[in-house]
């Protein structure tokens, strides 16, 4: 179909520079979370600009995949507020925090599909938010909802496994169907905790590769926690660490930062 | 290694007090039972003669009244089904009122939770006696009790199951922004269905028995055809409608049991 690029166009474009003076789309404003005694963040913060990639790392307990929760306020935070799309989320209500959760791709480490529905029917899903119980299942949504289902998983490369259950798809294939259920969303932007976490070396670089060109070719925000340096370093315009609940670290990526980066988890 | 070798550990160990104790009042309250109830071999065998001259008395079946009896065993079947379609169906509400991680409100997942209690822990046959009472005589009355018995059932279970369904996709879609009601709808109810069918399925077992006893108080089915003949001591009819039944009751066991296992599979 036009218009899709292929796994190894992704892999291979450039990263654009991001304008300095372009606006915040996410930021943390003095983040706190505790969970019994335990801190988890102590007063975060941090922002990440219009079209701008940034990696999230930190030793495993560090508070990465915590913070991202706070930013779509899926895990309450007890101090602080965070920014999303430009819109404060502190004060929103539910109905209104789900509709500003419907502009925001969040893709996770283990990627959640709905193991016993079809893949189409999975990448629908991104559509709940928007389109509402139209997007409940393949069997019953519209065709034009079905065929935008259908082009989002073409942009993934797995437009021929569409009627596959997705209980029976790879580590990787999962993932770039959680990709493509994100994009589903048509979001603004994409938070994504570990997405390469539990997949092998090949399979992570691939699918990083992906995330990133996607991100990079719709203009989006890309906010990402990772264990990998080289992911940080290769795809992230800044990289953010956080250490015990804090940012412990703040550069911008470059391949120069690799052995800092590797001090930084030492 | 050349150090000492390690003690054995004692194959068991030794109860605490309250262990103990423990143990005693369960071995004192079987034996309190069976002593309760009466329990003895020697009644038993002394009327296993009776048994017998019973047992001959039902054979040979007599097929004089087949028509009427099949027609009463296919009313049976008939209220199983639509009191445990129904039954199910109610029952999926309940069961997302009383879930722990969907129930709007604790006070009415409490409530929820009770209502199902109180469905299943009231017999049957009581269900049946309202109802009858209510509607009157028939398998109309017997349709209502199965439905109110598989709803706290099914409830229950239901419940369970949807607790257990995985939490990931749940939070995948509410990451999304999709509604409480689109998240249970496209993640839980997935998630739960082996386990939902496999119970609907024990169900329809469930309520094919119990229409066969719901007869005996007048809630329709096969049940008053059997009191009829017990009651006039028409053993040879007896034995025809308790074949008929044996017969309805495996196949519906034998049915549902492949199709769990090919939902399950």
């Amino acid at each position: 179909m036009a218009g899709v690029a292929t796994l190894a166009s992704h892999a291979s474009a450039a990263r654009p520079e991001t304008r300095a003076d372009a606006p915040a789309e996410i930021a943390a404003h003095g983040i706190g979370k505790r969970f019994g005694d335990r801190t988890i963040l102590a007063g975060v913060s941090f922002s990440v600009r219009r079209g701008e990639t940034v990696a999230l790392i930190g030793a495993n307990g560090a508070g990465k995949s915590t913070l991202l929760r706070c930013l779509l306020r899926l895990v309450e935070p007890d101090e602080g507020d965070a920014l999303l799309l430009g819109v404060r989320t502190g004060t929103l209500g539910k109905r209104a925090m789900r509709r500003l959760r419907a502009r925001v791709g969040f893709v996770f480490q283990k990627h959640n599909l709905v193991p016993r529905l079809s893949v189409l029917t999975n990448v629908l899903h991104g559509a709940l938010g928007r389109a509402g119980f139209a997007a409940l299942h393949a069997a019953t949504a519209p065709a034009p909802l079905r065929r935008e289902a259908l082009d989002c998983l073409d942009r993934v490369g797995l437009a021929a496994l569409a009627r596959q259950r997705a209980d029976t798809l790879s580590g990787g294939q999962s993932q770039r169907v959680a990709i493509a259920r994100a994009l589903m969303q048509r979001p603004s932007a994409l938070l994504a905790d570990e997405p390469v976490a539990s997949l092998d070396p090949a399979a992570g670089e691939e699918v990083m590769a992906l995330f990133s060109a996607l991100a990079r070719e719709d203009g989006l925000t890309l906010l990402f926690t990772t264990h990998s340096m080289a992911h940080a370093a290769g795809h992230a315009d800044r990289v953010i660490g956080l250490r015990a609940g804090r940012i412990a670290l703040e550069e911008r990526a470059t391949p120069a930062l690799a052995p800092a980066l590797e001090r930084f988890f030492a | 290694m050349t150090g000492p070798r390690a003690a054995l550990p004692p194959r068991l160990d030794r109860p605490g007090i309250a262990a103990f104790l423990a143990w005693v009042l369960v071995l004192g309250l079987v034996v309190a039972s069976f002593r309760g109830v009466g329990f003895s071999a020697s009644t038993f065998i002394e009327g296993l003669p009776q048994m017998g001259r019973f047992a001959a008395g039902l054979f040979p079946p007599s097929l004089d009244r087949i028509g009427p009896v099949l027609a009463a065993l296919v009313e049976t079947f008939q209220m199983a089904i639509a009191g445990t379609l129904i039954g199910v169906l109610v029952s999926v509400p309940l069961a997302v009122l009383s879930a722990r991680h969907l129930s709007p409100h604790p006070l009415v997942r409490v409530a929820a939770r009770g209502l199902v209690s109180f469905f299943r822990t009231v017999p049957d046959l009581i269900w049946a006696v309202f109802f009858v009472v209510t509607v009157g005589l028939g398998p109309f009355a017997g349709t209502l009790a199965l439905i109110v018995d598989t709803a706290g059932f099914c409830g229950r279970f239901f419940a369970e199951a949807m607790e257990e369904a995985e939490r990931g996709p749940q939070e995948a879609l509410a990451a999304l922004g999709a509604r409480p009601a689109a998240v249970i709808a496209c993640a839980v109810l997935p998630a739960a269905m082996p386990a939902m069918v496999a119970t609907s399925l024990f169900s329809l077992e469930k309520a094919t028995r119990s229409s066969v006893v719901l007869g005996l108080v007048g809630a329709g089915g096969i049940g008053a055809e059997l009191e009829v003949a017990l009651t006039f001591f028409n053993y040879q009819e007896a034995a025809t409608i308790i074949l008929a039944i044996f017969v309805l009751v495996l196949a519906v066991e034998q049915a549902a049991g492949a199709l769990r296992h090919r939902i399950i599979a």
